[in-house]
Order: structure tokens, then C-alpha cells, then sequence
């Protein structure tokens, strides 16, 4: 299995335990990721509500490279992977918008073709790595441990794009917590928004969001959240003091990023998961296991 | 045709009888073809005669039987029993969010809905001159093309009702009240035209988190999330000052300068002064390894990306 892989801008600034574990469960899983460093950032859906065509154009250059090496794009962040699928979609269902995209790309001696695939992380160890061979591989099984899946948004909506799974009810994350030995809990806010996309805007309105959805699974006896975002990783781990006392709350519900807890399953040791970089301490989980 | 029996979970409420609702199960043979509202007239007609719900149509036009169907506002003229009882083992039915009171059963006080509807004025502000020069005034197809799409919307509250930032920020007057701005943003017999893009910023446009179950939830597909990104679209051209277009200037020019995301100046950026409420947040991060750096080197081959906004002529610099 090999991937042009797309880490994001995120992974390589404030969350560099994502990076690193990523890299430690593509390792131990043989999972070869060529990573594409020239790509530039997916826009966030942000960059979209300046220059919408500027958008297509930066992220078909992105897929542009990922075809002319013959690869499949992996993601490890459901925003970019959200990005980048509204954005193949988009080309791939106007014929126009290709034409002109590729007459922009033609300037920098690039094409997009289309052929390509572009698949989460958490997506490709379902299809394409497979579930039952990596519960083979689990050597410390989660036993024991309430997880709290938070899917956020852009890995299940807007579903004529992505048509990975049921966006009303969708278990990906449940089958992945489910094959490496752990105990998976259901909450309200579980595919709810994290409030990051307005987290600098409307402050107060994103932490109550937050906080809402972090106090349920806390209410759930969840001993950690998981989520395959970064961005979700920011408001629910990084914010999550700030946004509890916003609220009146208090919450303590540590939250892993999707390779931490896969990894953690694998046998990788601890301090190669980057746990310490957490603002909501990891020792009480760990210790459980 | 074959039937199987299915259960159906009803938040019931009765304000002459009851303080709070319960729900109430009652199990109906169904079919392939039946929908959710052909289940619920089974059960007021054979079962209980007192649940009450809205609905008219029958066929996905008027937005009557607008409800939550799984935890999803849907009409359930269009929902097919059967998949709904496949997917989660029952159809738990209740209210739409957003909207309260409940007047009884499934029948929810929209006024609210209305209102914010009304707050973004979403009718036609006739240009008086049009009339002076033109016998018939004129709209071509090409011109028509967002404007019908916006139209479509049928004003069921499907979006409203499910929409995260609603629930949050008060405010933030919904998905289906922009969407309906922005059909008349680009009609060309609208005196204000584009005009209406500047009282925006204060009924919510920068409200809304991207969470797309406006889109997911529309039964017409009218995908009031794109309405409002192509609102920000023109309110940003505009030179909107408010914090969510620096958000976005300053994330352009992030990707402009280096190709990628620079976390550090885009929240200095968007913030401003108020970044001194993270100072405590930002010293922890440091220690931890992880503060973002202002300083981002250029990605190999930026000359392309730059390339690409010139094409473009990049988002205007403010």
C-alpha cells in the first residue's frame, strides 16, 4: 500500500504528535507514504469564501502532483479530506470548470486527469488495509475502555461528495474502535460541529459547542474522545479548559487524534504517540491500560 | 407486498395534560413503499386518534410534515419507513429543534423561523426604473441560474431546525433566511441588489461553522451552505472589515506568502487585541512543543501557487 500523502498544514505546525504518529502507524502497519511537500494547503473552506476558483485550482495542482506519481491521496485530516472531495467533485461534475482549471494548470506544466482517489486515513484502513487484518496486528487491545467517537463534520457532510458511508448514521469510527479491543460510546454531538470554523469569530458561540458535546461524553463515562480532525483535536483538547469554563463546567476528557489510539493498540510505545503534547493530560488513560 | 412490523418511538406532548413529554411506541405493519407520514396517518387513524402533526401535501412540496426523523429534521412525506426502521432498528420521530415552543405532539411554533426569515428581508425590492424603461422586465436564463436554485426553497424549517449554530447563537437568523438573500443578491430586477450584502455581518453571516446539515437536511437541495459562502463571497469583495473576512484575507495571504496555513499570523490577524485572552494558552503550547511558528518557509515550488493567484488576481488586498 502507498499513498501521496497529504498531511496538512496542522499536523506540521500545532499538531505535530499527529504527524509523528501517523508516521509510526503507517511504519509498523508497512503503509508507504510518499509525501507530497510541495502540495499547498487545502484553503479550509475559508479560502473558498475569497476566491472560489483561486480554490479549485490550488487543490487540483494538489491532485495534479498526486497523478503524475501514480498515487492515491491519504489524508489525516477530515477537513482537507472534506476540502479536497467537494473540490474533485466539483471538477469531476463540470465539465467547464475542468476545462478551465486545466487551462490555469497548463501554465504550470500541470493536468488533472481525475483518475485519482482521495481517502482519509481513517477510510483507508477500512477499504483498503482492511479491518480484520489489522485486528491482527493489535497486540494491546483497548479492553476496557469507553471511547467517545467525535466524527465532526467534514468527513461525513456534505454526502454527495464523499459517499464513504451512511452520513445519518455512520460507523467507521465504531468498527475501528471496535477491532482494536475497545468499548465504543454513543453521545449527542458525536457528528456534531466542533465550533473550530468560528472559533476566532464567534468565540463564545464555539465553545459552547465544545463544550456541549464534550460534557455529554464525559456524562457517558467515556474514559477518552477520538476524532479524525485536527481542527476538532483543537477546540476539544487544546480549548477544552477555556471552553468548559465558559460554559460553568468542568471537564476532563482527554482526546486522541485517530492514529494515537490505533497506534497505541499496535503496541507503539507511549512517548513515540506524542501524548505529552496534550493539553488535557493522556496519564490517566494510559495508566488503565 | 411483503410488511413487517416496525416501531415507532413519538415524543408526545399534550400541554393541557401533561407538564413535560414522554414518548409513546406503537408498532405498524409496514411496506416497502410507505413512508413515515403514511405510518403516522396509520396510527391516527387506527391507533390514536390524538397524535397530531402537520401536513398537507403529500409530496414533498408544501413543507408541512417537516419533523425528526432519527435525530434528523426531515419531511416525512419523503422518508421511507422502511429504510429509517432498517437504519436504526426503530423510527424515533419528534419535533423540530429550534423552534419552541411545541405546540402539541409534533407540531411545533414556527414563529421563529418566520422571523428570522423576515429579518433578512427576503422579498423583491422592485426597481421602480425598470418599470419606466422596460415594457416587460426581462431575466435571461444564464442570469437566473442561482436565483432558481435559491427559489426552490420551500420554507419547512428542515435546515433551520437542524442547523448547529442556531442552537448556540441566537443571533445567527439560519440557513434558509440567507439563502434566501442570496437569491435576491444576484436577481437583476432587485433595487438593492448587492447592497444587502453590508447589514449582513449583524444578522450572522460569519455564524455559520461549515457543520453542512443544511445541505444534508434540504429536501429540495437548495444547500443553503453554499448560499451563505457565496454570500461571504461578495462581503468579502466588498471589503467587509468584520473579523470573519480578515479571518479569510489573512488566510489567503498565509497561502499567498508561503503555500500553507500560518496558524500563527491567522489568528493574530483575525484577533487582533482580543489574542491577549490566549496568552495563557499560547505560553503552555510553547512549553508542549507545539506554539505555531509565524515564521513559515515558502513549500518547494511556491512560485506555482503564486502563479495560480495571479491568474486569479488573488483575493483583494485590504
Amino acid at each position: 500500500m502507498k499513498y501521496a500523502y497529504y498531511p496538512g498544514c496542522v499536523a506540521k505546525s500545532s499538531a505535530p504528535e499527529l504527524y509523528d504518529s501517523t508516521a509510526q502507524v503507517a511504519s509498523k502497519l508497512g503503509i508507504e507514504l510518499e509525501e507530497l511537500v510541495a502540495a499547498s494547503c487545502c484553503g479550509t473552506g475559508a479560502l473558498n469564501e475569497g476566491d472560489p476558483f483561486l480554490n479549485v485550482l490550488l487543490n487540483a495542482r494538489t491532485f495534479a502532483m498526486a497523478e503524475d506519481k501514480g498515487l492515491d491521496i491519504l489524508t489525516i485530516c477530515s477537513t482537507c479530506q472534506g476540502v479536497f472531495r467537494q473540490t474533485k467533485w466539483l471538477l469531476d461534475n463540470d465539465s467547464a470548470l475542468k476545462t478551465k482549471t486545466n487551462e490555469a494548470l497548463d501554465r504550470i506544466g500541470m493536468h488533472y486527469e481525475g483518475k485519482l482517489k482521495i481517502k482519509h486515513l481513517l477510510w483507508a484502513l477500512i477499504e483498503d488495509y482492511g479491518l480484520s487484518k489489522l485486528q491482527e496486528q493489535v497486540v494491546k487491545p483497548l479492553k476496557g475502555l469507553k471511547i467517545a467517537p467525535f466524527y465532526g463534520c467534514y468527513i461525513l457532510r456534505p454526502p454527495e461528495s464523499l459517499q464513504f458511508e451512511s452520513h445519518e448514521k455512520p460507523t467507521s469510527l465504531e468498527q475501528l474502535i471496535t477491532v482494536l479491543g475497545g468499548e465504543v460510546v454513543h453521545y449527542e454531538g458525536e457528528t456534531k460541529c466542533c465550533g473550530f470554523p468560528i472559533l476566532f469569530v464567534q468565540r463564545g458561540t464555539a465553545f459552547e459547542m465544545a463544550a456541549t458535546y464534550i460534557n455529554n461524553a464525559q456524562n457517558h463515562n467515556a474514559y477518552f474522545m477520538v476524532t479524525p480532525c485536527p481542527l476538532c483535536h483543537i477546540s476539544l483538547d487544546t480549548y477544552q479548559k477555556k471552553s468548559a469554563k465558559h460554559i460553568d463546567t468542568d471537564t476532563n476528557v482527554p482526546v486522541m487524534h485517530l492514529p494515537q489510539m490505533v497506534g497505541l493498540a499496535l503496541g507503539i510505545p507511549h512517548e513515540k504517540l506524542g501524548f505529552s503534547k496534550h493539553m488535557v493530560s493522556m496519564v490517566k488513560v494510559l495508566r488503565g491500560l | 407486498m411483503e410488511t413487517h412490523e416496525a416501531s415507532f418511538r413519538i415524543l408526545r406532548f399534550n400541554p393541557e395534560q401533561n407538564e413535560k413529554s414522554n414518548y409513546q411506541t406503537f408498532r405498524v405493519k409496514i411496506d416497502n413503499r410507505m413512508t413515515v407520514l403514511d405510518a403516522l396517518e396509520n396510527i391516527k387513524h387506527e391507533q390514536d386518534a390524538s397524535l397530531t402533526f402537520r401536513r398537507s401535501c403529500r409530496s414533498g412540496i408544501c413543507g408541512s410534515c417537516a419533523m425528526r426523523i432519527n435525530g434528523l429534521a426531515k419531511l416525512a412525506c419523503k422518508t421511507r419507513a422502511r429504510t429509517e426502521a432498517e437504519r436504526h432498528g426503530e423510527v424515533l420521530v419528534e419535533p423540530m429543534l429550534n423552534m419552541a415552543p411545541v405546540i402539541r405532539d409534533l407540531v411545533v411554533d414556527m414563529s421563529e423561523f418566520w422571523r428570522e426569515i423576515s429579518r433578512g428581508t427576503p422579498w423583491l425590492i422592485f426597481d421602480e426604473a425598470l418599470k419606466e424603461s422596460l415594457n416587460e422586465n426581462l431575466v435571461t436564463n444564464e442570469q437566473l441560474t442561482v436565483p432558481a436554485k435559491m427559489a426552490d426553497c420551500i420554507m419547512c424549517g428542515c435546515c433551520f431546525s437542524d442547523c448547529v449554530s442556531r442552537v448556540f447563537d441566537k443571533n445567527f437568523n439560519g440557513p434558509a433566511s440567507l439563502a434566501k438573500i442570496n437569491r435576491f443578491v444576484t436577481d437583476p430586477r432587485d433595487k438593492e441588489g448587492a447592497n444587502r450584502i453590508h447589514g449582513l455581518v449583524e444578522i450572522g453571516l460569519w455564524s455559520c461553522t461549515h457543520c453542512y446539515f443544511c445541505w444534508s437536511q434540504c429536501p429540495r437541495d437548495v444547500r443553503p451552505v453554499s448560499a451563505i459562502s457565496d454570500l461571504r463571497v461578495l462581503s468579502f469583495k466588498s471589503l467587509d472589515p468584520s473579523q470573519g473576512a480578515r479571518h479569510v484575507n489573512a488566510l489567503t495571504d498565509s497561502v499567498k506568502n508561503s503555500g500553507m496555513l500560518n496558524e500563527a499570523t491567522l489568528y493574530l490577524r483575525t484577533m487582533r487585541l482580543a489574542a491577549i485572552k490566549d496568552i495563557d494558552l499560547m505560553l503552555k503550547m510553547a512549553v508542549k512543543g507545539k506554539a505555531p511558528s509565524p515564521l513559515k518557509r515558502p513549500i518547494p515550488q511556491i512560485e506555482e501557487v503564486r502563479t495560480l493567484f495571479r491568474l486569479t488576481k488573488g483575493a483583494k488586498e485590504k
